[in-house]
């Protein structure tokens, strides 16, 4: 039972680092980015492609500082010119690149499913509650837990972080007060490709590769993002984790209706309160 | 009987009462105004009316029935129609569909006729968006009126409004009110138009009410005057 | 409706029957009749999009029901196929009807979130419920030997499905701009245009938004029925979200203003896809730079482009476009 509530969270924290990336995009600007799951995916292959070189350290660094430029670039090219327009605009051509995103992976590295190494460090089983646990995996939690640290903190304390939650909050009065809101944009949206890049990478070992990654994460994602409270970080934390739970624990004990259970939670949740769990906070 | 009466209706928003405790009773056929300085909570308590506000306490009556529990459609559906402070029409659809919509509703009678009526035939098949801001809040209006509704709340309906536009719009309305014995209540901070048309005038401020009575009397009433009224009367 | 609109209407009904007369290539045949199913979806995610302004990720759930439907009460010989039929279009609009009451409440990106929402749940129902649906391995529909009084063959065979899914898709055309002149249509337009003014002239907003999304659904699930006949076969790859996207792009690219611009897209999408799949395997960036360049540049879409030749002809003319409107 406990090893099921671990395998949970393993999920959870890996949906959380995805998903809080969107739930900031959206506070910030109030952007639904339906690439963000090709992110994800740029990311798991660049790290499995830089890792034959460089090992798998080297691979998540490379992932992480790729999707952090992909971001920037994403944030001038596509979210600040479109800022103005109805936000249906940006969704679709999210979509549109989502669909780039997808035949550029299949161009580079083919329809096929690719597997990837843990690194060696971390590949042994720790005996645990008396089974035996893959201490990657309790890496993974522990990635999801240091980026919900990390990402609470600086939003908490930092000066960067204020703004952006001055920003969520109103864009407006946040220009007017002096905060440069285009580069707060920007460095929002290189952090969440970065994390959904690197998130990616964490991922691979587990879940292996496949061009229709970033599609599975996607939904996921936008569920946690919903349900959690648009540009909500904390509700993003705690719906990830229960949908982590969900998704382990639904399959022991109700496997054919375990799939339908997010998305019945997130229907029963946007009925209940249309703004998610957390109403539009950061 | 009165044919609109609002009992003790309080709002909070938070901690804050827009709305403490007011009372007011309009007769039948009768032209009040509604006046205060800003935050007083007069566009409050034309939502409340209107059915546009929730999470109230207190009554509103329409000619001896409680409506407090009647959705706004509903409310309309009796009688009960009002404008918008912020001109609200339909961008997108041409005048003459937006009349036809709202008579079909109501039983408001043939669209040509009522696009003569409230001067709106030239522009009869240009889209909502399409035409100046002057005959958008005509259009507003005239899709509150359709249907001869007993009760009509205006929202500052001189609101924007040149000064020629402004003494039109009263005296139309008076004409109106007149013609179809019309009960109003009527938002406005245009003295002019005021002054001009209200057979009675109650003051509201920081929620409640602060006074009532004729034009006169409250031209002449000191807490008006420092409150609100100033050099404008 | 006048002589001329009549004679029109005609003419594209004619189209079909031509085409599958005229053509040799049972290829030509095939394809024209599978673009014809996705027309009629697409018609459906773009009745959404025009009527109520909202943006569904979900529609293929409402594509592939019917065709779930049919599979799994076939074998059971409840009733006539044909009553059959129309009761599984019925259900899915039905069940549209009661999704629609609960999400329609929601606007812009949660509606949208909530109809991938529903999309999905469809999905991994069909990947996960083996037993009542065949899981990933599909469904193979047992169909009986005549269907409306003709041979079952006919449904089958490229040219006669051709004949009968260009019918259908007039019909279905037709009734669509019918039902924009309407007063539901005329309705959810306002609504969609200014939801509060809306009630506030008396109407309940709720309940037509519903219904338009309930007849959406019930127009995609047509496409979905002849789809499913043709193919003999439904599979969850029908009913996954980016079956819905590809309907969206169609709705898109063709643009949801005119009530004909669904078609034009999907027409254009899956021959476009078709030609270049051969040429290139980037067809789906091509895909994705059209849906881009469409959004962004030519929101109007294909529909646009009439109304935007027409202008261009008027001020080289000139004469002025708003007193010849």
């Amino acid at each position: 039972m406990a090893i099921q509530l671990l395998n949970g969270l393993v999920y959870g924290a890996l949906l959380f680092t995805v998903a809080s990336g969107l739930a900031l995009m959206f506070g910030l600007r109030r952007i639904v980015n339906f690439a963000h799951g090709s992110l994800y995916m740029l990311g798991a292959y660049i790290g499995y492609s830089a890792s034959a070189v460089f090992g798998f350290w080297g691979g998540l660094i490379a992932a992480g500082a790729c999707l952090a430029l992909v971001g920037l670039l994403l944030d001038s090219v596509v979210f600040r010119p479109l800022q103005r327009r109805d936000p249906l605009t940006t969704l679709l051509v999210t979509f549109g690149l989502a669909l780039i995103a997808e035949d550029l992976v299949l161009t580079i590295w083919g329809k096929d499913t690719l597997s990837f190494a843990a690194p060696s460090e971390l590949a042994a089983n720790w005996s645990l509650f008396g089974a035996s646990f893959p201490v990657y995996r309790l890496a993974m939690i522990g990635f999801g837990a240091v980026a919900a640290l990390g990402l609470f903190l600086w939003l908490r304390l930092s000066r960067v972080g204020l703004f952006v939650r001055a920003a969520s909050q109103d864009p407006v009065i946040a220009a007017v007060q002096g905060i440069n809101t285009d580069r707060v944009s920007a460095l929002v949206v290189a952090i969440s490709a970065s994390l959904a890049g690197v998130s990616g990478v964490v991922a691979a070992p587990l879940l292996s590769l496949a061009p229709n990654m970033a599609g599975d994460i996607l939904v996921d994602s936008f569920i946690v993002v919903v349900v959690g409270g648009l540009g909500s970080i904390g509700g993003a934390f705690v719906t990830a984790i229960v949908l982590g739970q969900i998704n382990v624990l639904g399959v022991v004990f109700m496997p054919e209706l375990t799939s339908l259970l997010p998305f019945l939670l997130m229907i029963a949740v946007l009925v209940w309160k249309p703004a998610g769990l957390a109403g539009e906070r950061v | 009987m009165p044919a609109l009466e609002v009992k003790n209706v309080t709002k909070f928003y938070g901690g804050f009462a827009a709305l403490n405790g007011v009372n007011l009773q309009v007769e039948a056929g009768e032209i009040r105004a509604l006046i205060g300085p800003n935050g007083a909570g007069k566009s409050t308590l034309i939502d409340v009316i209107s059915g546009r506000a929730r999470k109230w306490t207190g009554q509103v009556h329409l000619f001896d029935r409680n409506i407090s529990q009647l959705r706004a459609s509903q409310r309309r559906l009796i009688g009960l129609s009002r404008s918008f402070q912020r001109t609200s029409i339909f961008p997108n659809l041409t005048v003459r569909a937006q009349l036809r919509l709202a008579a079909q509703r109501v039983g408001g009678g043939d669209t040509e006729s009522l696009l003569e009526e409230f001067g709106l035939a030239t522009l009869a098949d240009y889209a909502g968006g399409a035409i100046a801001y002057g005959d958008q809040r005509r259009l507003d209006l005239a899709l509150a009126l359709i249907g001869r509704p007993s009760v009509l709340l205006l929202d500052e309906p001189a609101a924007g409004l040149t000064f020629e536009e402004s003494k039109h719009l009263a005296q139309r309305l008076r004409s109106l009110a007149q013609r179809w014995n019309v009960t109003v209540l009527l938002v406005e901070h245009d003295m002019e138009v005021v002054f001009s048309i209200a057979d009675k005038i109650t003051v509201l401020q920081l929620g409640a009410v602060l006074a009532e009575g004729s034009p006169d009397e409250i031209r002449r009433d000191r807490s008006v005057v420092e409150a609100y009224l100033g050099s404008a009367a | 409706m006048s002589v001329l609109r009549l004679s029109g209407w005609a003419g594209l009904a004619a189209i079909g029957p031509l085409v599958a007369w005229l053509t040799p290539s049972l290829l030509t045949q095939s394809l024209v009749a599978q673009a014809t199913f996705l027309a009629i979806f697409a018609l459906g995610v773009g009745l959404l999009l025009r009527q109520n302004g909202m943006v569904s990720f979900g529609h293929a759930a409402f594509f592939g029901l019917p065709g779930y439907m049919l599979g799994a009460l076939l074998p059971l010989k409840l009733m006539p196929v044909e009553l059959l039929i129309c009761t599984a279009v019925l259900l899915t609009a039905g069940a549209a009807f009661v999704i629609g009451l609960v999400i329609v409440r929601a606007h812009g990106i949660a509606f949208g979130m909530l109809t991938l929402a529903v999309g999905q749940a469809v999905y991994e129902a069909a990947t996960r419920m083996r037993g009542l649906t065949g899981g990933n391995d599909g469904l193979s529909l047992r169909l009986p030997p005549h269907l409306f009084g003709l041979s079952m063959k006919t449904f089958q065979q490229p040219g006669g499905m051709l004949i009968v899914s260009w019918l259908v898709m007039v019909t279905v055309l037709a009734l669509v701009s019918v039902l924009g002149a309407s007063r539901l249509g005329v309705l959810t337009e306002a609504i969609r245009d200014n939801e509060e003014r809306a009630r506030f002239l008396g109407y309940r907003t709720l309940l037509p938004r519903a219904t338009m999304f309930a007849i959406s659904a019930a127009v995609t699930a047509v496409g979905g029925v002849l789809f499913s006949l043709y193919n003999a076969f439904i599979s969850p790859d029908t009913v996954h979200w980016t079956a819905s996207g590809s309907a969206l792009i169609m709705a898109i690219l063709g643009g949801s203003g005119a009530f004909w611009g669904p078609v034009a897209g999907a027409f254009v999408y899956f021959f476009v896809k078709d030609l270049l799949s051969g040429y290139t395997a980037h067809w789906l960036s091509i895909i994705g730079m059209a849906l881009i360049v469409t959004t962004v540049a030519f929101p109007a879409g294909l529909a646009g482009v009439v109304p935007w030749m027409r202008k261009l002809i008027e001020s080289r003319q000139g004469e002025d476009p708003v007193a010849s409107a």
